[in-house]
């Protein structure tokens, strides 16, 4: 990253790809990645790896065991 | 803003309900939730296993206890976590420690163009792709606990800022400077991979 700035936007990035960077920040941040290449390129990869967390489901599920459904099955009498 | 999976609050709400037509169904769905849940914070078939009984019975107590589901959900992730941090069986947890931004921050010279190529990330290639899912598991599983679980709660079971707050006992600024160093770690984790690609590994 080149320098300051870079470095103060970098701490945005996060806020930016939620939605929840203040107006006032998210007007710098653009102006800022209108000319620096390296940051756009950092915060698509930010992107893509919230992404592939997003994306990411786990295999092989086991069912719940007997003594859950029992507990579940009584709670709803 | 994405809210607490409106899946669980359905389950939630059936079993608040009494329905026992759809129980089973509902009480499956908390399962896959809570055992994956597990799964991405202990890395472990057993401990995940453990977290999802413990955190079902538990919620057998509770049902009736919350005015509504989405207060209920965040309870159940609450227990979840809670039990995940219990059960050590063969979970991974990196030491406790703080992560940097400025260490995490690249230098100019890893901001190469492969370093920030596009990961590939197409459904199936995310779904199929079995070496980029361990990479990320990795990746994951290295980041100190505080990191992982707001990571976690907030990118892979899409709770809210405010929800993942709730869970963690932590405030929102907290949790939104959590997020982006662990997002930051996962990214350059996940950065190797790339180049690995781009040497044609």
């Amino acid at each position: 990253m080149r320098d300051r700035r870079c470095k103060r936007i970098f701490a945005m990035l996060s806020d930016y790809l939620n939605i929840e960077l203040p107006a006032k920040n998210c007007s710098e941040l653009e102006l800022h990645l209108k000319d620096c290449d390296p940051c756009i390129a950092y915060l698509e990869s930010l992107k893509n790896t919230v992404e592939a967390c997003r994306r990411y489901q786990v295999r092989k599920i086991p069912a719940s065991s007997k003594k859950v459904r029992e507990a579940l099955m009584l709670a709803l009498r | 803003m994405y809210g607490v999976n409106t899946q669980i609050e359905q389950a939630l709400e059936i079993l608040k309900s009494g329905n026992r037509q759809d129980a089973e169904r509902a009480i499956e769905t908390l399962q896959r939730v809570v055992y994956g849940f597990g799964m991405k914070v202990c890395g472990s078939h057993e401990d995940a296993q453990d977290t999802a009984q413990e955190t079902l019975i538990r919620l057998a107590r509770q049902l009736r206890d919350f005015p509504d589901a989405r207060a209920l959900s965040v309870w159940l992730y609450k227990v979840a976590k809670t039990q995940c941090l219990m059960s050590r069986r063969k979970s991974k947890f990196a030491p406790a420690q703080m992560l940097s931004l400025d260490a995490l921050m690249p230098k100019d010279s890893v901001l190469s163009p492969a370093a920030t190529k596009t990961l590939p990330l197409t459904p199936e290639e995310i779904v199929l792709n079995q070496e980029l899912r361990g990479r990320l598991e990795d990746a994951i599983l290295a980041l100190p606990k505080h990191y992982r679980l707001v990571l976690i709660l907030r990118d892979m079971e899409q709770l809210d800022t405010r929800e993942v707050a709730e869970v963690m006992g932590i405030s929102e600024e907290t949790t939104k400077m959590r997020l982006h160093r662990a997002r930051v770690f996962v990214r350059n984790a996940l950065a190797g991979y790339v180049q690995d690609l781009e040497k044609g590994r």
